[in-house]
């Protein structure tokens, strides 16, 4: 029996300029199980971040939650006042961002900061803080953690430093981690290595993992199921396998076609034509229509995700599912 | 570390010779300070010469900037030619009050331009922020002269709660202070806010967000911290300021500071008091920026002084 760890439903978040709203992320409705790695993926702008912000309740200055809500068993985020954020924040839901470079203050010790998250959540004495602290380095790998403890992160590697701020994260034992970007600012030995880290950490807390990226090398290398964003809606969610085998959208073909084959000797690497809407001029209708080879007159009406063995997919060519869908 | 500060230090030994030249020779060319002494009536030549003679002006100049230098040397910057009383007493006895009035001074713009700044950042684009917006500009645009007089006239003329000259304990600090202080306050809290705001969207005020403590933690500890350091540098360079250019304050208040006694002694060609002035000035001046440059390291250990460490 899989057990649900947090549902969204129906979230939407945008910009509320004196009453005209311009939603950023438009209703979009998904569940993650104890234990999965669900990737959501999508271009720059597609709303993926601000969707995984919304989790933390850390919308930008600007940026509000506009209607739908996020639920656990029993707590409702929507109804959410200040303080309830803080005890879900890094002892439930805890997050590593894209840049570890700059995502450690540089004022303070490694340790002080590991130390921060643990005492603000847990009633113990800064000595036992600190031994947990030690712990968290050992945990992640760090060298030489007893000496780590009292470094500042400019002392650290990139690397080094992402392992940190997922010693931070891990802390307090959260249910779910988000992870947004977590290996685009490093190189790419020292990508596998986080990715290695984050996976075997799963297993051994099982936790569920929300990882935010454009990177579907690591889609496949990390999740179990994976959400496609396009403009502020899912328009796929599918089981990884599936995803790769069998895209259905227009929109994850054109993804998925974008990255390079090694077998295949190409001169140009095929791209999707035409940029993403806007938000406040999105098109009536499919938002991707205007870039899709498949555009018929059924795209000036809006799908719903229709429930094709399994897999979800906004578009109309599934209205009856994959028998129908000749592309 | 050490190495550094001795380095600097003999910096400092530079600059007070290259200062001690500028002054000595700039004031010689203003005029004989004998005319301006007998004011009154005609002196005849010969009470001139006497004059003249007694005060060491006789000799040639390269010989009576080698007799200055080697008082400095001593820390002896002779006598007054007023009062005939050391130089170096005449600094003494007001050094308090102008370091007094400076650290007062700086104390309430710190008090009145932190809150304000940081309060201004946090809430930016609020009604909040409108007002603190409008506070620094009138702190910048108003004339120190016309607060000063204003808080005169209304604290100790009408309500007669504080003195309104000289410096005789605590509570004349006050009304001075809080002249100098509200004006500094206005180009501070501007500093406080347009650093915060910087700061604010780093990513690491995003990630201590994320661990769940309080805003007051996120901005206090995480953001401010980090808004510290060009602050600071402002406040060195203000202090340092503040010792020497408090004139318009001091005159207002009558205080017994340095400022006025150069200004004084400016008027009267007093010449060893304007020498001995301005290097006591110019030696706070380095200290005070060799101080800025220590506390650096203190607050961000990215910054290590002396260039060792790793980098």
């Amino acid at each position: 029996m899989v057990q649900k760890v947090l549902e969204i439903d129906k979230l939407k978040v945008g910009i509320n300029d004196d009453g005209n709203k311009i939603a950023i992320v438009n209703g979009i409705s998904f569940s993650l199980q104890k234990g999965e790695t669900l990737g959501i993926v999508g271009e720059s702008g597609c709303g993926k971040s601000m969707t995984s912000l919304s989790l933390m309740g850390l919308l930008p200055p600007g940026v509000e939650w506009l209607d739908g809500d996020i639920k656990t068993e029993s707590l409702h985020f929507k109804d959410f006042k200040k303080k309830d954020w803080r005890k879900i924040r890094g002892k439930r839901i805890a997050m590593i961002f894209q840049e570890p470079m700059s995502s450690l203050n540089p004022v303070y010790t490694i340790g002080k900061q590991i130390m921060e998250m643990i005492l603000s959540h847990e009633n113990i004495s800064k000595k036992q803080a600190r031994e947990r602290a030690l712990e968290m380095l050992k945990l992640v790998g760090i060298p030489r953690p007893e000496q780590v403890l009292d470094e500042y992160p400019y002392q650290l590697s990139g690397g080094m430093r992402q392992r940190v701020m997922i010693a931070i994260a891990l802390s307090c034992n959260p249910e779910i981690l988000i992870a947004d970007e977590p290996t685009t600012a490093l190189d790419v030995t020292i990508q596998a290595q986080i990715l290695e880290l984050m996976k075997k950490l799963q297993e051994q807390l099982n936790m569920s993992i929300v990882l935010i990226t454009h990177d579907l090398g690591v889609v496949a290398e990390m999740c179990d199921r994976v959400i496609v964003m396009y403009a502020g809606e899912i328009v796929e969610e599918a089981q990884v396998v599936e995803l790769f085998d069998r895209p259905r959208h227009p929109y994850t073909k054109g993804l998925l076609s974008s990255l390079p084959d090694v077998n295949e000797e190409k001169e140009y690497l095929s791209s999707i034509p035409g940029v993403v809407p806007a938000p406040g001029k999105m098109p009536a209708g499919c938002r991707f229509a205007a870039r899709c080879s498949f555009a018929h007159e059924r795209c000036k009406n809006t799908p719903p995700l229709f429930e094709v063995n399994g897999s979800k997919v906004k578009c109309w060519l599934y209205e009856n599912g994959d028998s129908e869908a000749v592309l | 570390m050490i190495a550094y500060v001795i380095r600097r230090l003999l910096h400092t030994v530079l600059v007070v010779f290259a200062i001690s030249l500028l002054i000595f020779f700039s004031i010689r060319l203003t005029g004989d300070p004998v005319t301006v002494m007998f004011s009154a009536g005609e002196p005849t030549k010969e009470a001139i010469e006497e004059v003249r003679r007694n005060l060491g002006l006789d000799q040639p100049l390269y010989v009576q900037y080698l007799i200055f230098l080697k008082g400095l040397v001593t820390f002896d910057f002779g006598e007054s030619f007023r009062s005939h009383m050391p130089v170096m007493d005449l600094i003494m006895e007001r050094a308090g009050a102008t370091l007094a009035l400076a650290i007062g001074g700086t104390i309430v713009s710190i008090l009145i331009a932190f809150p304000v700044g940081i309060i201004s950042a946090v809430k930016r684009g609020s009604i909040v922020d409108f007002f603190g917006r409008i506070f620094s500009l009138i702190g910048i645009s108003f004339p120190n002269f016309w607060l000063g007089i204003m808080l005169i006239l209304i604290f100790a003329v009408n309500l007669k709660w504080l003195p309104s000259s000289g410096f005789e304990g605590p509570q004349h600090l006050i009304l001075p202070s809080i002249t100098l202080g509200m004006i500094l306050s206005g180009i501070l809290a501007r500093l406080v806010r347009s650093s915060m705001l910087e700061v604010m969207n780093q990513q690491y005020v995003s990630t201590a967000k994320s661990k769940g403590i309080s805003d007051w933690a996120v901005i206090i500890k995480h953001a401010f911290r980090n808004a510290l350091l060009p602050t600071i540098t402002f406040l060195g360079l203000q202090f340092g300021s503040l010792l020497g250019g408090t004139v318009i304050v001091e005159t207002i208040f009558s205080w017994p500071g340095i400022g006025r006694l150069i200004i004084d002694a400016i008027n009267q060609r007093d010449y060893p008091v304007i020498q001995g002035g301005v290097i006591f000035l110019a030696v706070i001046m380095v200290v005070v920026n060799l101080i800025v440059d220590l506390s650096y390291s203190l607050i961000d250990p990215r910054i290590k002084t002396g260039g060792s460490g790793r980098a």
